[in-house]
């Protein structure tokens, strides 16, 4: 028998300080792929992850997401380049430090758009933009499979939060197998403009949310890593405590 | 006192501007770092470079925008563990972090 096994729980569940479980360590040693090799993802792994979204939690059951699964090289390099045509018409007007526009003008697009769009501007991804935009960074990695995951608009409450689910069920059941996976935002440039939207019947009430990329991934991305710690308030016992989650800080 | 200030929330930083914007930082051990390359690779942010010839190569943090997300996606894909992200990126005024201390481990509770 597995010694260290039995000191880690006991009839009541797991003690405290005890090693990660199984579950645990996946999650805490995932990380995002962004260098696949060529080798295309047999489809009963696609399916399986397929089948992990299905028994996601949503808010009333609403299950408000349809998956798109491309496994066509040539669709993904076609929607990779219009993806590249958007970044790069976005990176003309707001990119202030190479925009032909001129520095102050673009400079002032770009706060305009930041304000109505901020989250889709954050410099997180107005820097992805520019790389985008510039052929260094791929939107899709060079993945061979990528997984859309449409929003149905009439789901209950807030959709996307549950896209967010199903999805994390898709990466984990994916990284268990062996696969590495990635979000892809920037699908959602393919709303603009009807190509896309008619190639993939993306209509009412359906609409581009999310991607998730996979494939086998170069070399061993996994690994556990430093985060930075966080607050987190504590209401117990008729007061309020400061917890500082990541670190021994005699509480727990 | 309001998490952020009106001035704040109505300011947004300037990306490039080191006034405003604190990006991430690595620490690269040039000792162990052999310049393979696999991080600058992965970096979603393209934020390492590969700089040297022959056996002076070696991974180097960029200093243009866009720049590193302190993701430590390259800690973990370093095979000789020569590199890790010692400072989160932080953008200020609207994008102002709150609630985040310095960077460990996952912890066992």
């Amino acid at each position: 028998m597995d010694e260290t096994a039995t000191v880690e729980t006991t009839d009541a569940g797991p003690v405290t300080g005890g090693d990660w479980n199984p579950v645990e360590r996946l999650i805490l040693e995932r990380r995002s792929v962004r260098n696949f090799k060529d080798k295309q993802v047999p489809e009963y792994m696609v399916r399986r992850m397929l089948e992990a979204a299905r028994f996601a939690p949503s808010a009333g059951n609403a299950q408000p997401w349809k998956f798109v699964v491309i496994r066509d090289k040539e669709i993904i390099d076609e929607m990779e380049r219009d993806i590249v045509r958007w970044c790069k018409i976005f990176k003309f007007f707001i990119d202030w430090r190479t925009s032909p526009l001129g520095r102050r003008a673009a400079w002032l697009l770009s706060q305009i758009s930041i304000r109505v769009k901020s989250n889709q501007l954050h410099p997180i991804p107005f820097g992805a933009i520019c790389l985008i935009a510039e052929g260094k960074l791929g939107a899709f990695h060079g993945a061979p499979t990528v997984i859309l995951l449409l929003e149905d608009r009439r789901g209950v409450s807030r959709p996307q939060v549950d896209i967010g689910c199903c999805g994390q069920n898709m990466v984990l059941a994916a990284n268990s197998m062996g696969l590495g996976t990635c979000w892809i935002g920037f699908v959602e440039l393919l709303k603009y403009g009807l190509k896309w939207r008619r190639r993939f019947g993306v209509e009412f009430p359906y609409r581009f949310c999310e991607a998730i990329v996979v494939g086998f991934p170069v070399g061993d991305p996994n690994g556990m890593i430093e985060r930075e710690v966080m607050e987190v308030d504590w209401y117990e016992d008729g007061g309020k405590k400061a917890v500082v989650q990541g670190r021994n800080d005699g509480t727990a | 006192m309001a998490l952020l200030s009106w001035r704040e929330r109505l300011t947004v930083p300037t990306y490039d501007n080191p006034d405003y914007a604190t990006t991430g930082r690595l620490a690269i051990d040039h000792d162990r770092c052999n310049g393979c390359g696999v991080c600058a690779q992965i970096c979603p942010g393209k934020a390492i470079s590969i700089r040297g010839e022959g056996k002076a190569r070696r991974a180097w943090l960029d200093d243009d925008f866009p720049q590193c997300m302190s993701c430590n996606d390259c800690a973990a894909i370093c095979e000789r563990d020569a590199l890790r992200v010692v400072v989160a990126y932080d953008f200020g005024y609207y994008y102002k972090k709150l609630n985040r201390g310095e960077f460990t481990l996952p912890y066992k509770y």
